[in-house]
Formats: C-alpha cells, sequence, structure tokens
C-alpha cells in the first residue's frame, strides 16, 4: 500500500457500524456521530455503491451539522477520488485548501489525486473519445432515419 | 521491490503532543508550527536500513481525539510496532497515556508487539522529567525515548530503535517476495501466527 487511497475497511468494521446506525434509523433518530461513523466505513470500501452511499451521507451531514465540517470534507474527497470522480474529489481538496491552506494531509491527498489523474488520463480520454464516436453514429442515424421520412 | 519486509507502525497518544509532527520530521525533515489536528487517520511509507536490511514502513497516524476513538482501533489489527507520544510540556498527555496502553492491549493482534514510548517537544520548557516517561516505560516493558520534532533531535533515533528491535524479535515479522528463500504458504503463516510458539526465525 503506497497512499491513503489504497486503504480498505475491514468487513468487520463496516459491519459494526452499519448495524449501529441502522438501529439508530429504526428508532427514527440517527445521531452525526452514527452517520459519520458509517459514511466513513463506506467510503472505504472496495465497492463503488457503497462508496457512493457513504458520498450521500457525508453530503447530508455537510449540509447539517457543522461541527464536523473538516472531516466531512476530506472524506468527500476520498471517496469521489476512490470512484474516481477527481474532479470532484479536487473540488472538495480546494474547499478545503481555502479554509487549511497549509493542512500537509490534505496537500498529500491533493497530490495523490493528481497522480491518479494522470495515470488514468489516457484512458479516461479514451472513454470519452469513444463515448463521441457512440454519439456521432447515432446523430447520423438521426438524420438518416429523418431523411428516410421524407 | 528492494527491501526484506515490511513493517506496519502505529503512532498513538493524546491529540496535540506531536504524533503527526513526528511522523513529518521522520519522513521528510520537515517542520510545521501550526500542525491542524489529523483527520481519522493519515499513512505514509519510508523505506530504512536497519542492521544491513532495507524495510520498508508503513506508518498509521492516528487522530488523538476523542471522538475518533472508536474508529481507529481497527488500525491496531497486525501492527509490529507501535510509538506511545506524549508531551513533555503537558503533564496530562503522560498520564492518559495508561489509556493508549490499555486500547494497545485490548486491540493489537500481534502478542509481541514492539513498544516505544516517546517524549516529545523537548525544545520547550519541560514539566515532565525524563525518569517520569522512563518509568512508565518500565512499568510496560517498552523501550524510551525524548525527542523534539522541531529540531529533529531523537527522532531517527526514535525509529531506528523501534525498527531495530522488531527486526530482533523472533517471529514478529517475516520477509516478502523473492528475497526469501523459504516460501510459507498462507495457511502456515497463521498457524504460525495463532500458534504461541516463536521459536522460528526468517532465513533471508
Amino acid at each position: 500500500m503506497d497512499d491513503i487511497l489504497d486503504e480498505v475497511v475491514s468487513s468487520e468494521d463496516l459491519q459494526k457500524f452499519e448495524k449501529v446506525f441502522h438501529e439508530q434509523l429504526h428508532q427514527g433518530k440517527v445521531t452525526p456521530k452514527a452517520q459519520f461513523e458509517y459514511a466513513w466505513c463506506l467510503v472505504r470500501s472496495k465497492y463503488p455503491t457503497d462508496i457512493r452511499k457513504g458520498i450521500l451521507l457525508l453530503k447530508e451531514l455537510f449540509h447539517s451539522h457543522t461541527d464536523g465540517k473538516r472531516d466531512y470534507l476530506f472524506y468527500l474527497a476520498i471517496g469521489n477520488a476512490r470512484i474516481k470522480e477527481y474532479n470532484k474529489a479536487s473540488h472538495y481538496v480546494k474547499t478545503f485548501l481555502e479554509i487549511e491552506p497549509a493542512n500537509q494531509q490534505v496537500l498529500a491527498l491533493e497530490r495523490q489525486i493528481n497522480k491518479r489523474m494522470e495515470k488514468e488520463g489516457l484512458i479516461g480520454m479514451a472513454v470519452a473519445g469513444g463515448a463521441v464516436l457512440a454519439l456521432g453514429g447515432l446523430v447520423g442515424l438521426g438524420i438518416a432515419l429523418a431523411s428516410s421520412k421524407k | 521491490m528492494d527491501y526484506v519486509t515490511t513493517l506496519k507502525i502505529l503512532v498513538i497518544g493524546e491529540s496535540g503532543v506531536g504524533k503527526s509532527s513526528i511522523i513529518l520530521a521522520f519522513t521528510t525533515g520537515d517542520y510545521n508550527a501550526s500542525f491542524p489536528a489529523t483527520i481519522g487517520v493519515d499513512y505514509k511509507c519510508k523505506v530504512m536500513e536497519v542492521n544491513g536490511l532495507k524495510v520498508k514502513l508503513g506508518i498509521w497516524d492516528t487522530a488523538g481525539q476523542e471522538r475518533y476513538r472508536t474508529l481507529t482501533n481497527s488500525f491496531y489489527r497486525d501492527a509490529h510496532g507501535a510509538i506511545l507520544v506524549y508531551d513533555v510540556s503537558e503533564p496530562k498527555t503522560l498520564a492518559k497515556l495508561n489509556e493508549w496502553v490499555e486500547e494497545l492491549q485490548v486491540y493489537s493482534t500481534k502478542k509481541n508487539i514492539v513498544c516505544l514510548v516517546v517524549g516529545n517537544k523537548i525544545d520547550k520548557p519541560r514539566a515532565v522529567p525524563r525518569e517520569a516517561g522512563q518509568a512508565f516505560a518500565m512499568k510496560h516493558r517498552m523501550l524510551f525515548i525524548e525527542s523534539s520534532a522541531k529540531t529533529q533531535e531523537g527522532i531517527n533515533l526514535a525509529f531506528e530503535e523501534l525498527v531495530q528491535k522488531i527486526i530482533e524479535t523472533p517471529g514478529l515479522w517475516e520477509s516478502t517476495g523473492s528475497s526469501s528463500n523459504i516460501r510459507v504458504s498462507n495457511e502456515e503463516r497463521r498457524k504460525q501466527e495463532e500458534s504461541s510458539c516463536y521459536d522460528y526465525t526468517c532465513t533471508i
């Protein structure tokens, strides 16, 4: 393991904090602590669906609970970087650095995100290129259909 | 990969004693006067040479803040070494180390994990005598050192002593990859870890 983005939650931890969260949810009152702990596990999961769920929970906390804003921002960046939403991850990192410009932990995360963006940049472009080709094909088909109706 | 093993090192202690500063000083030689509280858990790695062996250290920096206590204890798992930090200018941070020792006893999984007590911030006016830290370490059979992340004093020595002791502890670590001339399957490895016998030594 080379950096914090490689770190994966243990299934025991995920289950433990999931249980607490669901119990509170069932009782109709979820504390910010339980929600954060569950979200913190989710964004470190190896499954993108878990990570996305974690991001939603963190966003909700960010808007409703002022105390832990720096924690929420940090893990929003981690979660987004782990599902390769690098632009969103960078946005959260930049927002954080506006408040704490010299934060070593966040500066290191920014470097890791940039490194991954560079490394995966070509692949990203290839995917985008493919989408453009597919779109072009559809437009072409549309034109062909429209002209055939005449 | 030109190192013989990867060691997991855990850094724990109260909020504000300088855990992240010690790690920054060790990994980069830098110092930052205003260090904000660590969020959750941070990770840094560094390759160092001890007894002519290159080892990779994976250093886990845990948040000292109380609200992270329930989250950070899962990081104790499989740690080969632990650094317990207090601040020599704040006596209560040494007293509080008792709680961290308890956490370590509950959550660490390797029975012969090597522990080092570090009295940090010796550049500041001292409120804890060296002997008090030494006595604490001795009582818990841990190594002891005083340091200053600001002046770098004791920083490298702290990691060297800890890693040296880990390397000298038979059965605590295993060599990784091609540099080992013995192959141990995961199953055998697990059995060895579970047994209380640590007689075998690694041949490199």
